[in-house]
């Protein structure tokens, strides 16, 4: 059993808590236990709150790091938006002296310094490691294939982008998450313009809804083109984003999608034989019966 | 998506009506300041659009990540920090990924927002997202509903964060106050009230 801290965010545990149960259950069944990192804080959110103070960002991102140099652990998370806070502050304080000097004379007031000791992985790509996990592992402990279902994916932005700063090759048509998501049983589809953003970052949601969720109705409607039984992710912000934003939509553009929108993890769970109760799918804004149905 | 771009602001908005350049109008120290924020190097922009034709909000709105560019390469300062499209940006990178010089136009907006919110031009969300982590630590908090979902399923009703451990909060405070984010937050959202 691989050991890690579980960064939790804020919408996975504070909205979809779901997300949370799942990962938790469907990692110790493929080798990772997960950890809590008691008393982590918001990443910070990088859109809203490095857009503006840096510095900021850098400080509360290496205090929730320190958090988890303490334990002597490495981090895993299950949000794009984290990822993008916790794994690029830690991978900038590495290797930049002036900036890390200056979050140390910061930290110094909390009494705690950045060492730079430990690695930052998003929970996807563990599971798509074949050193940790890989597809196999997680086909293996699927016991309720998803037979029949159709799901597109979504990769979201900031595990992936800028990619000369990540490393997951191509960001233009990637296709390692259909894998895990074919692991399944299910069958992963195709749709025009995959990778782009769902409309929610950058704060541009809580700036300017209509625009945010004009981004988030041009996805839909490329899904909706391949006819798919649900969307998945691995950023519960992205969730908010097609779930709450789908009802936000009908209200504002009066355009009706249905479309289920679950997390990797909480499909994961679903294809090892947890309950929709278990996961907390209730508390989604679109009803996900109509994909239930067909797998249940 | 048609509408009026304004940040409803009378003042503001006769600062902006004259939209002429004049060479004093340019400030090189600027550029300067956005190059090293975003740790980008701005100046090498060639004008090509690749950005804007990447860019996800460039289709519903006026704006125009080239233009940012530009503005920063030319030292418009004030062109570019009180242009309400500035906040536009989802941040997702895809033109990042696509620029043939090997530049960042995200972070040359993030820069160019840090240096917005340093004459207080931000809006009014971004500033909330402070105040929620100043007092909770969450930029998105929990709620009651939620607690009794958790319990449902069998987690504690507050997850193991700042949630669980309030004694973590003053520490977030210390980092904050440090850099008298809050302060200013609180300011300018009182005086946007008045």
């Amino acid at each position: 059993m691989r050991q890690y801290a579980f960064f939790l965010g804020c919408i996975a545990p504070n909205r979809y808590p779901g997300c949370e149960a799942a990962a938790i259950k469907t990692s110790a069944k493929l080798g990772i236990e997960l950890l809590p990192l008691e008393g982590a804080g918001c990443c910070p959110a990088p859109g809203a709150f490095g857009a503006i103070d840096l510095k900021v960002w850098y400080a509360l991102a290496a205090r929730n790091l320190v958090l988890a140099e303490q334990m002597n652990m490495d981090i895993t998370l299950i949000c794009n938006g984290c990822y993008k806070s916790i794994w690029e502050v830690n991978h900038i304080l590495k290797h930049n002296d002036e900036l890390r000097d200056g979050v140390n004379e910061v930290l110094a007031e909390v009494d705690m310094e950045f060492k730079g000791s430990i690695d930052v992985w998003h929970l996807i790509e563990l599971y798509y490691d074949e050193k940790i996990c890989g597809v196999d592992k997680v086909r293996a402990s699927v016991t309720h294939p998803l037979t029949g279902t159709r799901i597109a994916p979504h990769y979201g932005c900031h595990l992936l982008k800028p990619k000369k700063e990540r490393h997951f090759g191509d960001t233009e048509n990637p296709m390692w998450f259909e894998e895990l998501i074919d692991a399944l049983g299910a069958e992963s589809v195709q749709y025009r313009n995959k990778m782009q953003c769902c409309g929610a970052g950058g704060g541009v949601r809580g700036y300017d809804l209509t625009h945010s969720l004009d981004i988030t109705n041009e996805k839909l409607l490329n899904i909706q083109e391949v006819g798919a039984d649900a969307l998945t992710e691995f950023c519960p912000f992205c969730q908010l984003q097609y779930d709450r934003g789908q009802v936000e939509i009908e209200e504002k553009f009066g355009q009706t999608y249905n479309l289920p929108v679950l997390h990797y993890n909480e499909l994961l769970g679903l294809a090892q034989g947890m309950t929709p109760q278990e996961l907390a799918l209730d508390l989604h804004a679109v009803d996900c019966k109509p994909f239930l149905e067909k797998i249940l | 998506m048609a509408k009026v771009k304004d940040y409803g602001n009378a003042e503001l908005e006769e600062k902006l009506r004259d939209t002429a350049y004049y060479a004093d109008d340019a400030n090189p120290q600027f550029l300067e300041d956005v190059k090293k924020i975003s740790r980008t190097a701005a100046n090498m922009c060639f004008q090509c659009g690749t950005c804007t034709g990447s860019c996800p909000s460039a289709p519903r709105s006026s704006y125009r990540i080239r233009l940012f560019m530009r503005k920063g390469v030319l030292g418009l300062e004030k062109e570019a920090l009180y242009d309400p499209d500035l906040w536009l940006c989802t941040t997702c990178y895809s033109c990042t990924d696509r620029c043939p010089r090997d530049l960042a136009p995200t972070d040359v907006i993030m820069a160019m927002r840090n240096l917005a919110f340093k004459i207080d031009i931000v809006p009014r969300n971004f500033l909330k997202t402070v105040q929620l982590i100043y007092t909770t630590g969450h930029g998105v908090p929990n709620n009651d509903v939620n607690r009794a979902a958790r319990e449902k399923l069998g987690l504690p009703a507050d997850p193991p964060t700042t949630h669980s451990h309030p004694e973590f909060i003053p520490g977030i405070q210390k980092i904050m106050d440090f850099y008298k984010m809050k302060e200013n937050a609180d300011r300018i959202l009182a005086e946007g009230e008045q």
